[in-house]
This record gives structure tokens, sequence and C-alpha cells, in this order.
């Protein structure tokens, strides 16, 4: 079960925003220059348009060789197109390997299969694990539940082929960023609820749970950082239209709307406390716990959404990334 | 940021990139970042490792060009492009490239250095004295007895004083207090800069605010050293002993007693009274003072012969003599103000 941490309950006690890390206020500074802080849905088309010139091309997947990289098209959910999965196995696997399966991120509204899979390779690298990448249609083409059973239908592909793969379905450890995160607590929700596959962990990185956007951090730092309240309130208008925030919304579209999070695989989770999804964040953690999960969670003070991938250099940045890799490594070697 | 980086490096200085680097520097000095993220930013912004070196405060930084702290990067090559934390000083940033630097390399060294030298005033002060009245707050925070116990122990932080088992004020004539760290064993000479200075005793930190009371007392018992004002330019509170009460009873506005009268119209009247009188009162002999003094014996004799008659007592017998040092020191004290 989980509780809305709303601003409206919290009335005139929310403060002024935390303040930003040093380092990543300066960074800002020049990420603010090529993204604004608020999106319309106009913009989408533009930001998609960014999205390709930045990403992608220049990303040598094969890590020098490392890794074996294929497209493969699956079969998508049920009377839906197919599915692309972006899967990359090391080349000196001896036995069947964990597979991280990646859920990227983009507001439910951008982003590709390439979108944040740098930081799954360089776990993959790190740990001998394979990484599949999941590409899902994107709103508002495509409302919920298009995106959730895309990802939930690569996950179940990935999971019946692992023997074909090299991968062993033991170790499925589903991940994702910002709406990938969001995606991968939902995702994780309907495996459990479907009985299928048995995931062994969920990395929820600075997720997107709460379609109804009135946390007080949501209200804290509108206007600031990145990904505010108003651009927020789009991904999840363009998500589920005029049900955003009403009292019908599943929890496999925003999972800070579940009733019961128990039997789920141990969670990683964390966030920025300078960021829009700081409380919904920490609910969902304590939600975890309360329900008798397994969960990890970590609030990095001064942290705006996304500054680990905008700003790696940071030193926050960097032990944010210490502080999933020593967790993931915990649980593959348990 | 990385796309950042990746611009610096690939392409020609222009308006733009200085803007980013400028803007970027100022918002770390805005948000009080370390020493380590001002070279963190220097290696990112300019795509190369970069280096802090500053031998007087033993202070090393390295951060490679992606971000990561990586001290041991081996000798500084004199023919990387470095820039100095003080104009004349030796070099102290350091970007671990050669070929030819463009304006924005040159622009990311000078606001690094100019940001570290102002983080490196603040949270570790100078070896020697400027440094301590390089943050005069801090110092007027370390020594108010009514600020909060916090906020004194953030001040001693702020001026290298963590660790520091016994300390000092020093209260100079012009400028403000210093403060300095007094070591367990062997002498320590004050850093007076060459001013009239009076020493406070060695205390724990948090007694400081005791040490500064006792060294303005003390810097009421100095003189110039001059003619007109002979005495000592240094004075330990530990050495007044029974003489620091007079500092309490005794004002620029208190009266003088007699004795000091006469003194002040014996030095009104001759050039030589003042510094005459002060020898004879403090040497261990007339023909010390004559020496001290410069002058032949006999005329040593011929000038108290002259002065006791002004001062209307016998400044040689021991009672006089106390009276005398007396007069001379109550002088000082009616010239020098209480701070």
């Amino acid at each position: 079960m989980t509780t809305n941490p709303s601003a409206e309950a919290q009335g005139s006690r929310i403060g002024p925003p935390p303040p930003f890390d040093p380092e990543l206020a300066a960074a800002l500074e020049i990420i603010r220059e090529q993204l604004p802080s608020s999106f319309s849905i106009e913009m989408i088309p533009a930001l998609r348009e960014g999205i390709a010139l930045s990403e992608g091309a220049d990303l040598d997947l094969t890590r020098d060789g490392a890794f074996e990289v294929e497209e493969r098209t699956v079969p998508g959910p049920q009377g839906a197109p197919d599915i692309s999965l972006l899967i990359c196995r090391p080349t000196r696997a001896a036995a069947a390997v964990p597979v991280v399966y990646n859920v990227h991120g983009g507001g439910m509204v951008i982003g590709d299969n390439r979108t944040g899979v740098g930081e799954m390779l360089d776990w993959a690298e790190e740990l001998g694990t394979a990484v599949v990448s999941v590409e899902y249609r994107l709103a508002p083409e495509h409302p919920h539940p298009a995106l959730v059973e895309d990802c939930y239908a690569g996950l179940k592909w990935t999971a019946e082929h692992a023997g074909e793969l090299g991968f062993d379905p033991e170790r499925i450890i589903v991940a994702g960023a910002s709406a990938g995160g969001g995606l991968t607590a939902a995702v994780a929700l309907l495996a459990r609820d479907r009985g299928t596959p048995v995931l062994l962990g969920q990395v929820l990185l600075c997720p997107m749970l709460d379609d109804r956007n009135d946390t007080p951090s949501s209200h804290q730092m509108a206007g600031l950082g990145v990904w505010d309240r108003a651009a927020n309130h789009m991904g999840w208008t363009a998500l589920l239209g005029d049900a955003r925030g009403g009292p019908d919304v599943s929890p496999y579209a925003a999972p800070a709307r579940a009733d019961d999070l128990s039997g789920l695989p141990p969670a990683f989770i964390d966030v920025g406390s300078a960021e829009t999804f700081r409380d919904e964040a920490v609910a969902y953690a304590s939600g975890l716990w309360q329900a008798g999960g397994r969960a990890e969670l970590h609030v990095w003070p001064g942290g705006f959404h996304g500054y680990d991938l905008m700003a790696p250099q940071a030193a926050l940045s960097q032990d944010t990334k210490a502080a999933r890799l020593r967790w993931l490594r915990r649980l593959l070697e348990n | 940021m990385k796309e950042l980086a990746g611009r610096l490096a690939a392409l020609d200085p222009d308006a733009g990139a200085a803007l980013q680097v400028i803007a970027y520097f100022d918002r770390l000095i805005e948000g009080r970042a370390g020493l380590e993220s001002l070279v963190r930013g220097a290696a990112v912004l300019s795509g190369c490792p970069a280096r802090l070196v500053d031998e007087e405060r033993g202070v090393r930084v390295r951060v490679e060009a992606e971000g990561t702290r990586r001290d041991d990067g081996g000798p500084l090559d004199p023919a990387w492009p470095s820039a100095p934390l003080t104009p004349d000083g030796p070099p102290a940033v350091w970007l671990e490239r050669t070929g030819v630097s463009d304006g924005v390399h040159a622009m990311v060294l000078e606001r690094a250095a100019a940001a570290a030298r102002a983080v490196l005033d603040r949270t570790r002060g100078r070896a020697p004295a400027e440094a301590r009245q390089a943050d005069p707050a801090s110092v007027e925070v370390l020594l108010d007895a009514a600020a909060t116990e916090h906020a004194r122990r953030q001040a001693a932080v702020r001026l290298g004083l963590r660790n520091v088992s016994a300390a000092r004020v020093v209260a100079t004539a012009e400028g403000g207090p210093l403060v300095e760290a007094v070591p367990a064993t062997g002498d320590s000479t004050p850093t007076t800069g060459g001013r009239r200075a009076g020493i406070g005793p060695a205390v724990p930190v948090r007694d400081l605010p005791a040490s500064w009371a006792a060294a303005r007392t003390a810097l009421r018992f100095t003189a110039e050293g001059t003619d007109q004002d002979p005495g000592p330019r240094t004075v330990y509170a530990d050495e007044l002993g029974g003489l620091a009460l007079l500092a309490d009873t005794v004002g620029p506005t208190t009266e003088p007693v007699p004795d000091v009268r006469a003194l002040e119209h014996a030095v009104a009247t001759a050039p030589w009274a003042a510094s005459t009188l002060n020898a004879v009162a403090f040497s261990t002999s007339l023909r010390a003072a004559a020496a001290e003094l410069n002058v032949h014996h006999s005329t040593l004799q011929d000038r108290l012969v002259q002065a006791e008659h002004w001062l209307d007592w016998p400044v040689q017998d021991p009672h006089g003599r106390l009276r005398l040092q007396l007069a001379l020191v109550l002088r000082r004290l009616h010239r020098n103000a209480a701070r």
C-alpha cells in the first residue's frame, strides 16, 4: 500500500526548495541553455528531433568488442505491432549470464532504446551481465497501456528466450530511469500479477511514479531544475489524457496508485532531493517496506532530475553511480 | 556537460564558450563549492586533467578529464599552461595539455585560479599573518565571547585552528587583532608585522576572547619606542603582573596624578627628557642607561640633576625609581586609550 504525500495535505508547511549541489548548480547553468525546465506537448516533435541528434549514432555499443550487439524484432502485446529489442551480450561469457532489462526514460513522450543504455553497459562490463533495451511506443500517439504492455512483452520474450540467448532466466533485473523508472516499477507489478517472469530485482532511478503530480517536492521545484511540475503534467497528460490525476488511474500506469506492494522483487530506488520526483520516490520505498519488501533508497542531496546523466563528472554523480553498482553487485553475488 | 567539454575541446574559442566558463565558475563560487569541484570544473571544461598545487598550504588536487579525482599524476610539466593564485606568485592551477592553448583554456585557468584563491583563503587561511587578516569576520566571531559556541568553533575551523591546542591574540595598534597558533614547545615569536602590539596569553581556542582582552590591555603598555615616546613596542600580557590593574583605573580622561604632571612638564621642557628618564628608570645601572642613550656618563649626570629639579623627587634611590617607573607607565596608559 502507498500513501500519496500530497502537497495539499502538507498545507503551508512546504518550505523553499532545497539548494542544488554546488557542482550540479554550475552544470545546470550550462544545461539550461539546451534544456528548459518545462515542456509543452507542442514541443514534443522538436524534443524528439533533438534527442535523435544527440544520442545513439556515435555510441559504441560493443565497447570495443566486449559486447555482441543485435537488434531483434519480437512479438508485441496481443493484437499490437511487433517491438524491437536492442540486445547486448558479453562476448566472453562462459556460462549463462544475468541480464539487465532496460526501460528508457523520456517523460513517456521521447527517447529510444539507446537512451540511457550507456550506464547499463557500464554495469554489464563491471558485473558481466547482458543488457536488453526495449523500444516501446510513445505517448501521446500511443496512450496507456501501450507503453507498459510493450515493455512487458519484451521482458516476457527475453525470459522465454533466455536459454537461446545465453541468459540466466533466474537472474533478470529490470531497470530504468525517470519515465523508464516508472515503467520499470509498473512492469514489476505486471510480472508479479501475471506470475511471470520472476524478477531478481528492480532498479528505479529517479522514477516517475505518480500521475497526481501534487507532492510537496513537485510544488517546491516548480520552474526549477530539469523536468519540473509543468513538464510532469505534460508527460502524464500525454499518457493518460483526461484521466490524469483522476480516480481511475491504473497502478500499471502510475505505480504510486498501487494498493498492494507486497511480493515485489528487491528494489533499488534513488532520487535527488532537489527534484520533482523526490517525495513520490520516497513514498514508494516506504510502501515497499510497509508491505514487507526489500528496498534500498538513496536521496542524494541537491540533485536535480537526471543529474547523473547530464553532469556525470560531478562528485555527487560519481557517488550515485557507485552506490548503484554496489547494490547490483550485492544482489548478484547473494 | 559532456557535450560542452567536447565542444570546448573541438571548437575555436568564441564568446559563447567563454561566457559558459564564467557562468560555471560563478555558480560554483555562489554555491561555496570546494577545491575539488573547482579543479573538476577546470578539467571537464577544458577536456584534459587539471591540477591545483599550493605548496605553501600543502594542497594538491588532481582531477581527470571525465571528473575522477586521481592525485598521483606524476611531475608537473613546465610546458603545460598554468595560472598563479596571486598575480606574481608561483603557478598553481595547471591544465595537463601540450600544444597551443586558446582563449577558452586561458579563461578556464584564470577563473579556476581566482575561485581557488577565494576558497583557500576562506577554508585554510594563509601560512603567515596576512591570511588571518584576510578573514576579519571570522576573527571577529572567534573573539566574541557573546557568539554561540558553534559559530565560534566554525570560525576557528575557517581560520585553520581546528586542531590547535593553544592559540593567542595579538592586538596591534593599527589594524585588527591577529589570532595565531602557539606551538606547545619552543619559543614562538608573535606576528606583529612591525607594529606596536600587545600579546595575549596562550590559551585553548575556546578561551580566545580572554586572550584578546588581555592583549588589548598589554597594548596599552606599549610605546612607539621613539625619543618622545620611549618604551617597548611589544608587551606580553603574561609579564605585566600587578601593573595590569593600573590599566583598569587609568585612561585618557582620568585626572593624572602629580607625578605624571611633573613628568609631562619635564618632557615638554627638554627634548631629551623622555628617553633619558625612561632609560634611567628601566636600565640595570646608570652606566647601562648612558650607553643606551649614547651619551657620556657625566652628561647623563647633568641631565638627571636638571630632571630631578623639574620632577621634584630623587629618581636614583629605590623609592624614587619606582615613582619614576610608575609615572612613565601611567603616562603610556593616559596616552593609549582602551580599545
